[in-house]
């Protein structure tokens, strides 16, 4: 390289929002084009093509450019703008560290200085391991907002896919690395590695050794702390966010699909009410009689009793006829009484007043004693005290 | 015989087509006798019981096509009217109180007027009125005052018919 250090940082600085273009266009399309290096260099007027090659931040590919990886990296972590990992990726930690872990167990006693270059090695691989998992959570999340707020505007049915999709190849996987109670998992490995650094950094022979035990196990101490709070994130806030963005998106797409034609669509099934009152003893009773007083509203009418009493009339002539045939008549009352037995088998007490009535009749003469005599007459089941009167005469004969 | 506390209670809500929730005192009694009242409606009525967490409720073979068709296409478009307004229709559903005057904004500058004014019960503002009384009936609200109500977790029935239109699309497809 030929130019200073200071040099290409300074030059980083002035240019940044070239770069910054730069990196854009290779996170979004994989590679600069020739063409478009030209358009972001001439859009900010400084043809800086030269420079970006001579200090190696760019790199031909064929006929196009891309940012070398450590700039790409820098500029990533600078701008926090990291893209979700596949958990893949992170699992190749699992045997890199497993693997340098095993050779340490088995030649701990052999030579010290690879001894302890394998363990600076551990050390980094498990820093690495923990960068990544932490620049995963953190793309993660701000995807996961940035779909929630849904500033993009995307589509409903693309929301289902997405958090489907980073539920079920991000999360859930990154969880099962993180999950030290998982004996697969790199952090059940790093409790291993936790336990073997604690045992010698306190018991073995060599100091220099014990020291880097000692670095290595605070180092796991501060990891395994770290770990536990990115699974927290991710089971507490992500988790949950994720899932509730896929089950509105559901929702939302299946009121959107139903509200294209609800008529021909299928709805839930509902209870249909019937008006039963199931505890009313009366129930039956009080409907019975409330439909039928509107079904005998028209139909009902009411029959006259017949009334035998007021259907007989009473035949003043005849009996007046009868009672001048009489004539002289010694018991009026009992003659009365008489009379009605022949004409009828039972004798009412109406019938009986009725004919009783002719006393009043101003031709007939009557005979009393001034000192009232007194019978009894019997009329059915009535017993009446009737004065004892005599009819000589009708009329002036 | 000896029937369960709130019997009564119980039968006379079902029959009214009332969702019964976790936070009613029934709720425990059903749970605790489900093989008996399910027994029990099937053989009196020939009614099916159903439970979730979140409610119970009857089914009988004949439904009321026409009010659950209203109910799905009222808390349909409240939930896309809510998300156009940018907010989270399932945590406002879920537990935010609601106006009958939001109510009244949202379906009367709505994009889908016309199926609104074909909707009988939901067309104006005195029907929508007595719409959300018979909501509450059911159980599917509670009114918490004269203009004032909030859903019940009887909501999350039309939720799962929602969710479950786009698995079996997706099944079909």
């Amino acid at each position: 390289m030929k130019a200073e250090p200071r040099t290409i940082l300074r030059f980083l600085l002035e240019y940044f929002d070239i770069i910054t273009d730069l990196y854009d266009t290779q996170s979004q399309e994989g590679v600069i084009t020739f063409e478009v290096l030209n358009q972001i260099t001439e859009k900010h007027g400084f043809d800086i093509k030269i420079q970006l090659l001579e200090y190696k931040i760019l790199s031909n590919v064929k006929e196009n450019f891309e940012i070398r990886t450590v700039y790409y990296d820098l500029i990533e972590f600078i701008l926090s703008e990291f893209k979700p990992m596949l958990p893949e990726t992170i699992e190749k930690y699992h045997v890199s560290i497993a693997e340098l872990f095993r050779k340490i167990r088995e030649h701990i006693h052999g030579d010290k200085v690879i001894l302890n270059q394998r363990i600076n090695e551990l050390s980094n691989e498990i820093r690495s391991f923990y960068e990544m998992v932490e620049k995963n959570t953190i793309s993660l999340l701000n995807e996961t907002r940035e779909l929630k707020a849904n500033v993009k505007k995307v589509d409903y049915r693309e929301k289902i896919i997405r958090a489907s999709r980073w539920i079920d190849e991000y999360i859930i996987p990154l969880n099962k690395i993180l999950d030290i109670n998982h004996s697969a998992s790199i952090a059940n490995k790093l409790y291993d590695v936790s336990e073997f650094s604690n045992k010698y950094r306190l018991n073995f022979d060599d100091e220099n050794t014990r020291v880097n035990f000692e670095k290595l196990y605070f180092q796991l101490i501060q990891v395994n702390d770290n770990l536990l709070h990115q699974s927290k994130i991710l089971t507490n806030e992500l988790l949950p966010l994720i899932e509730r963005i896929r089950t509105e998106s559901i929702i939302l797409t299946g009121w959107i699909t139903y509200l294209k034609n609800p008529y021909k669509q299928k709805s839930p099934r509902i209870l249909k009410r019937k008006e039963i009152t199931v505890y009313s003893p009366s129930t039956f009773f009080n409907a019975a009689e409330l439909f039928e007083q509107f079904k005998n509203d028209e139909v009902i009418y009411f029959e006259e009793e017949e009334n035998e009493a007021e259907k007989w009339i009473f035949d003043k002539e005849h009996y007046t006829q009868k009672l001048k045939e009489n004539l002289p008549v010694d018991n009026f009352f009992k003659w009365c009484n008489n009379t009605l037995k022949e004409d009828y088998k039972k004798v009412e007490i109406e019938k009986f007043f009725a004919l009783t009535s002719l006393a009043f009749d101003a031709d007939l003469q009557l005979e009393y004693t001034a000192k009232p005599e007194y019978e009894k007459i019997k009329i059915n089941d009535l017993t009446l005290t009737v004065p004892k009167i005599k009819i000589n005469q009708h009329g002036i004969s | 015989m000896e029937f369960p506390n709130h019997h009564r209670q119980i039968v006379e809500d079902l029959m009214a087509g009332k969702f019964i929730l976790p936070t009613e005192r029934t709720f425990e009694v059903l749970n605790e006798n489900e093989e008996f009242y399910t027994q029990f409606f099937k053989a009196s009525f020939n009614y099916d019981l159903k439970f979730s967490q979140d409610y119970i409720y009857m089914v009988s073979d004949e439904s009321n096509e026409m009010l659950s068709r209203d109910i799905c296409i009222f808390i349909a478009l409240l939930s896309y009217e809510l998300d156009r307004d940018g907010k989270n229709f399932l945590e406002r559903i879920q537990y935010s109180e609601f106006e009958v005057e939001e109510i009244e904004n949202y379906f009367t500058n709505s994009s889908y007027i016309d199926l609104i004014l074909s909707t009988k019960q939901l067309k104006d503002a005195e029907n929508r009125r007595n719409f959300i009384n018979t909501l509450n009936r059911r159980n599917i609200i509670e009114k918490v005052g004269d203009n004032r109500f909030v859903f019940t977790s009887a909501h999350k029935f039309f939720m799962s018919f929602a969710a479950d239109i786009v698995k079996f699309e997706n099944v079909s497809e």
